[in-house]
């Protein structure tokens, strides 16, 4: 910041989005989103045949949970800046909650999960409750067909699973809504005044709770339940630790690119950037402490139970994707993100931002996509063959689904920056967030 | 009464709140000094912006501490539980892919030289501890832990002269300025 900012440096009537120049954009990606979703729901219910059905199921779980991730993290940090009380961030926490803002567009992608037809290929156990004969109850049934869901079956039962997701996507909505009508209804309140920022803080804490709720089991419910024998104490803040940080990214990547159209003037600057880029650098090293932690857990218990998880991704070419988790998930960028003066440049900030982007899609696609050929294999022999590593051809489902949710992801990303002032020019801590030094 | 002659450590100057010394701090930066310093009671932020001081070498000696703690750590779990005394634990192997179980050391070794260095190098570039300063003499500067905001600018500065950096001070908007002489033991 060259100069002291003062009131009279805050666009009075607030700093908004040229809507005309991104409508083209929003067009083209509403048209690609459209499309791609009609196709991706004829795939998911089968009209292109049960190949096609069984392997794209889970090319949509990636791109859906990749996409999800991302609106989760915007509204894990709005929580965190509220309920922290904090200064600095003022003039980026309109981006925040434009990010969170996207979670409850991005969540309805996962409504094919709810159908028999989709989640047939996905969840096994549900296979396995459905398939209990007339005149016994699911819990009889169980403790024949298999002890492990006898045993889960508290947690692991049909009408709770859909009980959950209605949860997730109700719960965190609404607390994203709410948070973002109150701060963007204080840019035109003439007298605005301290009291919506006491409000936020005093409803982001128990909001905390539902968001640590949905991250924890949205993983447990669309990942874990992938293999209903595999389990991971470290589940939910291993998705936690790659949301926080690729969420982030997101925001430095907005940011970059709202002050490249000339947005956000004499509000965020290096500074700003450096406390990003301390944040992802933060979480860079987090993502690595937890999902080492985790290997470690496993690698040194060696339970049959728990071992599957890396047995099917350490072998064939999955190994290879695994290392480059370790190589450019971690070191690369721990050792780029230390230097300060790397972290105060918007551009450079941004390219670690898109690589870390990268990792996150390799770390989601490790995490569902081998698990196809093992499951499908066993599902459905007949259509997917014998239990293999990876299934010709599926990757471009992958491709398509990714670009399909993607487009979606930022047409309503986009759309949600054109309603409301870019930042929040009459909070009463915007022009010590705008001075900020660290 | 002494006839010795004292050794002069410098100009010591008073002002009067963190503000009007940040100014001044300013102005000692840009007519060129580089060996004085500011004494306040408590941090004053972008203070070291206003004094033009350079990033410290601190981090640099941090890392290349924590690389040694890293190095150190798998050099002693590598060849004490590998090369000298193969130690078998539930059939891990015994071998470079017995690298997990070391990382804890790794990293807790990595931590803890990094911490040294961030201790050890910080009181080696500051100089502490020591048993005395010059400043110590001057009866007014005590109250640099109280209520006392002060600039010293060092004789064995190149742009030191009595009377113009004196002068200068005064210009600055520095009171009770005071010709600090170091004390005889």
């Amino acid at each position: 910041m060259s100069h002291h900012v003062t009131s009279s440096d805050i666009a009075i009537h607030g700093d908004h989005l040229d809507k005309s120049k991104v409508s083209t954009l929003k067009t083209i990606l509403l048209i690609v989103a459209g499309i791609g979703t009609i196709v991706s729901l004829l795939a998911l219910f089968g009209v292109f045949g049960q190949f096609f059905q069984g392997t794209y199921a889970y090319s949509w779980v990636f791109a859906y949970y990749f996409f999800l991730t991302l609106s989760i993290g915007g509204v894990f940090w709005t929580l965190l800046h509220n309920v922290s009380n904090s200064g600095w961030g003022t003039s980026v926490r309109r981006t925040f909650e434009n990010l969170g803002s996207t979670f409850p567009w991005i969540f309805l992608f996962g409504i094919p999960l709810l159908f028999p037809q989709v989640n047939q290929y996905l969840f096994e156990w549900m296979n396995i409750h459905r398939a209990t004969p007339d005149g016994q109850t699911v819990k009889e049934h169980l403790h024949h067909a298999d002890h492990l869901l006898y045993n889960k079956q508290w947690f692991m039962n049909i009408p709770f699973w859909l009980g959950r997701f209605a949860f997730y996507g109700i719960g965190l909505s609404f607390v994203i809504w709410f948070l973002r009508k109150l701060s963007t209804a204080q840019d035109t309140d003439p007298k605005p005044g301290v009291e919506r920022v006491l409000r936020a803080r005093y409803h982001s804490t128990y909001a905390l709770i539902i968001f640590a709720l949905t991250i924890t089991f949205t993983g447990f419910d669309f990942l874990m339940g992938q293999d209903y024998k595999w389990f991971s104490t470290m589940w939910g803040v291993y998705l936690f630790a790659g949301t926080a940080l690729n969420s982030m990214a997101v925001i430095v990547l907005i940011c970059t690119w709202l002050i490249s159209k000339g947005h956000l003037k004499h509000v965020t600057g290096p500074e700003h950037f450096h406390i990003m880029g301390k944040l992802m650098f933060a979480f860079t090293t987090f993502w690595a402490y937890i999902t080492f932690s985790q290997y470690f857990l496993i690698w040194y218990a060696n339970i049959t139970e728990e071992t599957s998880y890396f047995l099917i991704r350490n072998t064939g070419n999955w190994n290879i994707g695994m290392i480059c988790l370790v190589v450019f998930h971690f070191v690369v960028p721990f050792v780029v993100l230390l230097q300060a003066w790397l972290k105060k440049n918007p551009k450079y900030l941004s390219i670690v931002a898109v690589f870390s982007l990268c990792m996150h899609a390799l770390d989601h696609y490790l995490i569902t996509i081998p698990e196809r050929g093992v499951s499908l294999g066993k599902i459905k022999p007949e259509v997917f063959g014998d239990i293999t590593t990876s299934i010709p051809g599926a990757f471009w489902g992958d491709i398509f689904a990714f670009v399909t949710i993607g487009a979606a992801f930022l047409f309503v990303l986009l759309r949600a920056l054109g309603q409301h002032s870019l930042y929040p020019n009459r909070d009463p801590r915007i022009l010590e967030s705008a001075n900020l030094s660290n | 009464m002494s006839t010795t002659r004292k050794r002069v450590y410098g100009y010591l100057a008073e002002f009067k709140s963190a503000s009007a010394l940040y100014k001044a701090a300013e102005k000692v930066r840009d007519a060129g000094f580089s060996k004085w310093d500011c004494y306040t009671p408590y941090p004053v932020h972008g203070l070291d912006g206003a004094m033009g001081l350079k990033r410290s070498i601190l981090p640099w000696f941090v890392f290349f501490g924590g690389m040694t703690g890293t190095a150190t750590a798998f050099t002693l779990a590598y060849y004490t539980q590998v090369v000298l005394y193969p130690t078998v634990v539930q059939a891990k192997p015994t071998n470079i892919f017995t690298i997990p179980a070391f990382f804890p050391v790794m990293f807790e070794l990595t931590i803890l030289f990094a911490g040294f260095t961030v201790l050890f190098g910080l009181l080696g570039l500051i100089q502490l501890p020591r048993l005395n300063h010059p400043l110590f003499a001057s009866k007014q500067f005590h109250r640099a832990t109280d209520d006392g905001f002060f600039i010293a600018i060092e004789a064995r500065d190149e742009k030191f002269s009595p009377q113009g950096t004196r002068d200068l001070l005064a210009d600055i908007g520095g009171e009770n300025i005071e010709l600090v002489e170091e004390e005889q033991d």
